[in-house]
């Protein structure tokens, strides 16, 4: 069995407001293992990106306890590239804020832009540069603190759907080779199916776990992409459609 | 998208590049030729006495007054003095509006606190607390920069406020998630992100100075544009007061241009 990651243990979180509180999470249970890729789906406004913020500490939950191992990196529905810093500046602001800008980190963040098709851009700023070019660069300021957990919070929900094909594809590859464990919300099924190992399906408000899905797929080329050509994709699809029970 | 070296222009695009340039022309020579227009028509008019120019003046007699009050070296004196007054209120003004804006961004209480009495003293017309400075600070300068400073403060802090406000709850939630301190989010994002609210204050600042300073010298002075002004309306010499205005014109014009410089200069990002 692999290492443990994030455990929750029945979480619980309540909103309070004038009007009076509200529960958003109710008793959520489930781990997550080491370089394993987990989908977080459920119907809008469920409370899907309260648990990201649960799980990374912004917020405390109400009852319940989670466990973390490691260091957590966030990515955001949008770039959040600031537009007054080039993507160099952008790339190192999380290092600058936790004050550890060294010679080596930001030898390792020049090395990820490179890597990551993005040397060349470094003195340009966020407004000259495409949406999939900028969300690499919002994954490498996220990379550049060296994270062991990402989430990832709609990440690519702000983008259209080629770049978000293609961009989920890439991050992918770039999170698998980096040999990161991802949570990753979203409410877009086929993403969530060809890029996750597994999927935890919340209820309407107040949020519990329905059921939890083993994604296994039979296909050559185990990326987004490729493995949306797999025989049970379709089938994964049309359960989780069912188990989300949308009624408009 | 990117800058690229275009060894090669088309003769279509050099039209339409040409096209451009010369619609620039254009409207820089219309607005010279307005102004020269402008101030030949009431030279003429006034020559010919079709107007009186005892009551509107005339370039040539402002043209006149002009190297009669530099001569003795006045001139030079009433401008400092105008000109002083404005820099100091308006630094005044921006750097104490800045600093009470950040305090009311960094304390929700206190903000909410004060804001009844931000919305009082906004729409309290500021001149009415000119026999107030006059009477505490004596007939120097320092009313007149108070007045000024009265002026511009609480719309800087006003719009300050906003700008700040505005800036995208996201962009400080990122900044939460490497564990920013809020000294960090006011100083690597708060701030950073409002240098366009901050350019727009001061530009509504400087204006703002400048009717502050100009009615505090209305009140009192000894000194000044301003005291040019009333002093020449009261002797009914109307070249000076034109004189003034026209110099006041020219000065405000001066320091607008300087800080669209500076925009140029901090806004390189768009």
């Amino acid at each position: 069995m692999n290492k443990i990651m994030v455990s929750l243990k029945d979480v619980s979180f309540n909103y309070h407001t004038l009007d009076g509180e509200t529960e958003a999470l109710k008793n959520i249970s489930f781990d997550v293992y080491e370089g394993e890729f987990i989908g977080i789906i459920g119907p809008s406004g469920c409370g899907k990106s309260t648990l990201l913020s649960i799980i990374s500490g912004l917020l405390k939950p109400s009852y319940g306890s989670v466990e973390v191992n490691g260091k957590i990196g966030y990515m955001l529905q949008k770039d959040h590239l600031f537009e007054w810093r080039n993507i160099w500046q952008n790339a190192l602001l999380g290092l600058e804020i936790q004050k550890s800008l060294t010679e080596e980190s930001k030898k390792y963040v020049e090395g990820l832009l490179v890597k990551y098709g993005l040397g060349e851009f470094k003195n340009h700023y966020p407004n000259q540069l495409s949406g999939g070019m900028r969300q690499r660069a919002a994954l490498i300021r996220t990379l550049a603190l060296k994270p062991d957990i990402l989430l990832l919070d709609e990440a690519f929900s702000a983008l259209d759907y080629q770049t978000r094909l293609a961009i989920s594809d890439e991050v992918y590859k770039i999170l698998k080779y980096e040999q990161k464990t991802a949570v990753i919300v979203t409410h877009d099924i086929s993403e969530a199916i060809s890029m996750c190992d597994r999927i935890v399906v919340l209820s309407n408000r107040p949020a519990h776990v329905k059921k939890i899905y083993d994604i296994v797929l039979t296909c050559e080329d185990r990326s987004p992409i490729g493995c949306r050509k797999a025989p049970e994709f379709r089938e994964y699809f049309n359960s989780i459609w069912k188990e989300l029970d949308v009624h408009v | 998208m990117y800058e690229a070296a275009t060894p090669y222009i088309s003769k279509e695009h050099r039209e339409f590049l040409k096209k451009v340039k010369r619609k620039n022309v254009l409207i820089r020579v219309t607005q010279f030729a307005l102004l020269i227009v402008f101030f030949a028509t009431w030279e003429i008019v006034a020559r010919y006495k079709i107007v009186d120019p005892f009551l509107v003046s005339q370039p040539s007699r402002m043209l006149k007054t002009m190297i009669a009050l530099s001569q003795n070296g006045s001139l030079f004196m009433h401008i400092w003095v105008t000109l002083s007054e404005t820099i100091i209120g308006f630094t005044l003004g921006t750097v104490i509006g800045m600093i009470i804006a950040i305090l009311l961004w960094w304390s929700d209480f206190l903000s909410k606190v004060a804001e009844p009495y931000l919305v009082v003293l906004n729409s309290l017309p500021k001149i009415a607390l000119g026999p107030i400075f006059i009477v505490w600070m004596g007939n120097g300068e320092a009313p007149i920069i108070t007045m000024a400073l009265a002026i511009s403060l609480i719309v800087t802090i006003i719009s300050l406020q906003t700008g700040f406000k505005e800036v995208d709850e996201e962009k400080i939630k990122l900044l939460k998630t490497f564990g920013a301190t809020k000294m960090q989010i006011l100083t690597k994002c708060i701030l950073p992100a409002s240098v366009p609210t901050i350019i727009s204050a001061i530009k509504i600042n400087i204006g703002l100075s400048w009717v502050g300073v100009i009615t505090g010298e209305f009140l009192v002075s000894k000194a000044g544009l301003g005291y040019l002004i009333v002093y020449g309306g009261q002797i009914f010499k109307l070249d000076l007061v034109m004189t003034s205005v026209l110099i006041l014109s020219i000065l405000s014009a001066l320091m607008y241009i300087f800080i669209v410089y500076l925009e140029k200069k901090l806004i390189r990002w768009r």
